[in-house]
């Protein structure tokens, strides 16, 4: 008898054991989704080791992910960034340590430092030396206000068509700031999107590249560019911090950690500032994020029509902004001299996704044309095109918030 | 999502429109400002220059008078030799040349010295 109630006691434990542990969760209703999430993490985990698709990005979000939907774990509240806000008064007691890193999206904090290590690492002579790759680099933002139309379309609020839009910006510290401010709730999908669209760069872009030029345009050589002398690269940052913060106040945190950025590499005075932000504060910042963002990708948030719309319109942001920055390319040809033309194909860099859409204009102009080398030309709309979402990401963010 | 509850299609086709030429404005302010930074510096990189060419000019300009008048005595000089010359004996000759003897240049010394046997 003894016995017997010593082994109900025990089928008891191990029974009550199982239905506690993250495995019972799985057998509990709704739990298939749990299954479903953490496979989708061991596909992105796979996507970023063995394809390389921005992996330094892609691992941490991924890993984040798979974190957040081990049920039982808890990793990561949810309810503490409830309603856009954090909720302050059971913070304390409540957050993990996955919360307390979120706190840097939920501020706003970790895409301007990236912003300030992206600057420190970007070259701005190009744009300088030939200004009209701004126009490039603004004609390429048609993606974002396109699918921004297309995601109210599909029945998005538009707050959300916001975030969404600003795929098209392919830039994903602006994703992640605006999306963060205006629909924190789509930050997994939006921030996924975003960052495997831009590993897919050098698939999206070609086929359009190719079907909106002609062979002759594409085989367009263009005058070398004037040398930029240092004072005027020292001088850019400055300028352009100061005019884009007077016209547009909310896009002055990414244009101008963007812009304090640059100015640490060109003034030549702040070596090792510059190195600190450029590597160090840049690869810890990176973690944070990933892992954070990631971590907002729980199965309730993404596994549902709107994440596949968010996928669908993501594609949509990058052909649009592609298409804008060569159709404007072609159309500014009709006004320009013999021998000042401009190769279109260095009008889909101007959809940011620094340097991987220059290189793309690099590597299908030289299919045409071998001696022909677009890389530094196509730098000029790509640089553009990153001041350029920031600056769409302020008037989003100045119209919606 | 109550704040956009009177928001529909017009408003939002205003504000893709209005955004994207307030993208398209800002970048066409900034490539102004650009191009005159850019016509600042070029003209003064050009003053830079022409004022350097003219140093280098005004130098070879110098120069140049100098050689001319190198170029004037050598040919004077060469002219004056060539008179002298035009009057010949019409006499071949072939000058001995003594070679002084010098040990460094000694056939002797180049060759393979066979050693004695004793």
């Amino acid at each position: 008898m003894i016995s017997l109630l010593q082994s109900d006691f025990l089928l008891d434990s191990v029974m009550k054991f199982v239905e506690t542990s993250g495995f019972g969760a799985f057998f509990a209703p709704g739990g298939w989704k749990f299954a479903v999430m953490i496979g989708i993490a061991c596909f992105l985990l796979y996507l970023a080791i063995k394809k390389q698709f921005e992996p330094l990005l892609l691992l941490p979000i991924a890993f984040g992910m798979l974190l957040t939907n081990l049920p039982g774990a808890e990793m990561f509240h949810s309810e503490l960034f409830a309603g856009g806000h954090v909720h302050w008064d059971i913070f304390v007691d409540n957050a993990g340590l996955i919360d307390y890193l979120y706190l840097g999206v939920k501020l706003g904090i970790y895409p301007c430092l990236i912003f300030v290590g992206v600057g420190a690492m970007t070259d701005f002579g190009p744009l300088i030396a030939n200004p009209k790759s701004f126009l490039l680099g603004a004609a390429a933002q048609l993606g974002i206000f396109a699918t921004f139309l297309g995601a109210y379309a599909l029945g998005f609020a538009p707050n959300e068509c916001g975030s969404i839009g600003i795929i098209g910006g392919a830039d994903g510290p602006t994703s992640i700031f605006l999306t963060a401010r205006l629909a924190p709730d789509l930050l997994g999908p939006i921030a996924i999107a975003a960052y495997s669209y831009m590993a897919l760069v050098p698939v999206i872009q070609p086929p359009i590249m190719k079907a909106l030029t002609t062979k002759k345009e594409r085989m367009i050589k263009m005058s070398q560019l004037r040398q930029v002398s240092k004072t005027e690269k020292i001088i850019f940052p400055v300028i352009i911090t100061i005019i884009i913060s007077l016209l547009l106040p909310s896009a002055a945190p990414l244009v101008g950690c963007l812009m304090l950025g640059n100015l640490m590499k060109e003034c030549g005075v702040v070596d090792r500032l510059s190195k600190t932000v450029q590597n160090e504060l840049m690869n810890i910042v990176v973690i944070f994020l990933g892992i954070s963002v990631g971590a907002t990708a729980t199965a309730d948030s993404f596994l549902n029509f709107k994440t596949l719309g968010i996928l669908t319109l993501g594609i949509l942001a990058f052909s649009c902004g592609t298409a804008g920055g060569l159709l404007l390319a072609k159309f500014m040809n009709l006004f320009l001299p013999e021998g000042k033309k401009i190769n279109p194909l260095i009008g889909s860099a101007g959809v940011s996704a620094v340097p991987m859409a220059a290189r793309v204009s690099q590597t299908v102009g030289q299919k045409e044309n071998p001696s022909n080398f677009l890389l530094m030309h196509a730098m000029g709309p790509n640089v553009a095109g990153v001041v350029g979402s920031a600056v769409a990401a302020g008037i989003l963010l100045a119209f919606l918030s | 999502m109550d704040n956009f509850a009177n928001v529909g299609w017009s408003e939002m086709l205003l504000m893709a429109a209005l955004g994207f030429s307030v993208v398209f404005a800002v970048l066409v302010l900034l490539i102004f400002i650009m191009k005159a930074m850019g016509w600042v510096f070029t003209r003064q990189k050009k003053a830079a220059k022409v004022a350097v060419q003219g140093a280098v000019a005004a130098e070879e300009h110098d120069a140049m008078s100098d050689q001319e008048i190198a170029a004037a005595i050598i040919t004077a000089l060469k002219l004056y030799k060539s008179n002298l010359h035009d009057q010949e004996s019409e006499m071949l000759t072939i000058n001995r040349i003594a070679r002084a003897y010098s040990p460094w240049n000694s056939k002797i010394h180049g060759l393979t010295q066979v050693p004695e046997h004793k």
